[in-house]
């Protein structure tokens, strides 16, 4: 079984949600066997999850948190990786990053830096709400929409699927919200949360090693 | 030739702005650098003073509106 590591912050509402669906693949790693290190909300920290990925040297890591091209944050927006300071302590992980545009400069600097696979988002990381769900993001019929795809990508990594078939698992489920989205008459907004997905799918992408997968 | 890019910029902005008047005013979408969620009126601001986040919601509703025309997600 893997050693699997989450950085979960949750200091402002939009992380609250990345938070609140993660809380499951937490469980689902758990329940496969994994040895799993959850580090959630203030311990989402520098200190805290750079130790735990050298004395642990985990296979996969899953980062939420606040980011831009060349830096993933944690806990109160602290940089936690930085394609300039420190892209090796992701040597020989699996990452994926839930967080704005990491993919497009620390993900390819990561590999080169020895990385097995980096899988993230090219582009800022769109997340629709329904604004009368707020006080429950879990069970936000909109937030379902953009986030229930993540899931099932981290989802197929733990469960033993390679890194390109995860990605296809996230991206087949993105186009199929997609085309809920832009056809339903369940709610009127729908529509317009459409193209915002479509940014996340459009961006969604994996550097490295394509055929890697976790034991 | 740089006043016709600029025109051509002005109406891909306008054709964006137009679309996400007519969505409802209850619609949130947390996007970008902002920490918090923007309602309709908040992402028409950011289009209409061209921030990085306005360029890249043109960008993302004409991409949008091309591959859903070409039917690229039905895999036709």
């Amino acid at each position: 079984m893997a050693s699997v590591l989450f950085s979960r912050p949750s200091d402002d509402v939009t992380l609250n949600y990345l938070y609140y669906y993660s809380k499951e693949l937490v469980s689902v790693s758990n329940s496969l066997g994994h040895k799993t290190i959850n580090k959630e909300k203030e311990e989402a920290n520098k200190k805290i999850i750079l130790s735990v990925i050298e004395k642990q040297k985990p296979e996969f890591i899953m980062f939420n948190g606040h980011g831009s091209s060349e830096v993933i944050c944690g806990h109160k927006q602290e940089v936690i990786v930085s394609a300039k300071e420190n892209p090796g302590v992701l040597k020989n992980a699996i990452i994926y990053s839930l967080s704005c545009s990491s993919a497009s400069v620390l993900g390819p600097v990561s590999i080169e830096n020895g990385a097995t696979s980096f899988i993230g988002y090219k582009f800022d990381f769109a997340l629709g709400k329904d604004t009368e769900s707020e006080a429950s993001p879990k069970h936000d019929k909109i937030a379902k929409m953009f986030l229930e795809p993540s899931n099932i990508l981290v989802d197929s990594l733990l469960k033993g699927k390679n890194v390109k078939r995860s990605i296809e698992n996230a991206k087949k489920k993105m186009a199929e919200n997609i085309d809920y989205l832009h056809t339903t008459s369940n709610f009127p907004e729908a529509v317009y949360y459409a193209p915002f997905l479509f940014s996340n799918y459009m961006g969604l992408v994996a550097h490295g090693n394509q055929e890697a997968s976790i034991n | 030739m740089k006043e016709k890019k600029e025109n051509i910029d002005e109406l891909k902005k306008e054709i964006v702005i137009e679309r996400l008047r007519q969505a409802p005013p209850t619609v949130k979408i947390a996007f970008g650098s902002l920490n918090e969620f923007m309602n309709r009126d908040e992402l028409i601001e950011q289009v209409e003073k061209e921030t990085d986040i306005g360029k890249r919601i043109v960008k993302i509703q004409l991409e949008y509106l091309k591959s859903f025309k070409r039917g690229m997600l039905q895999g036709e």
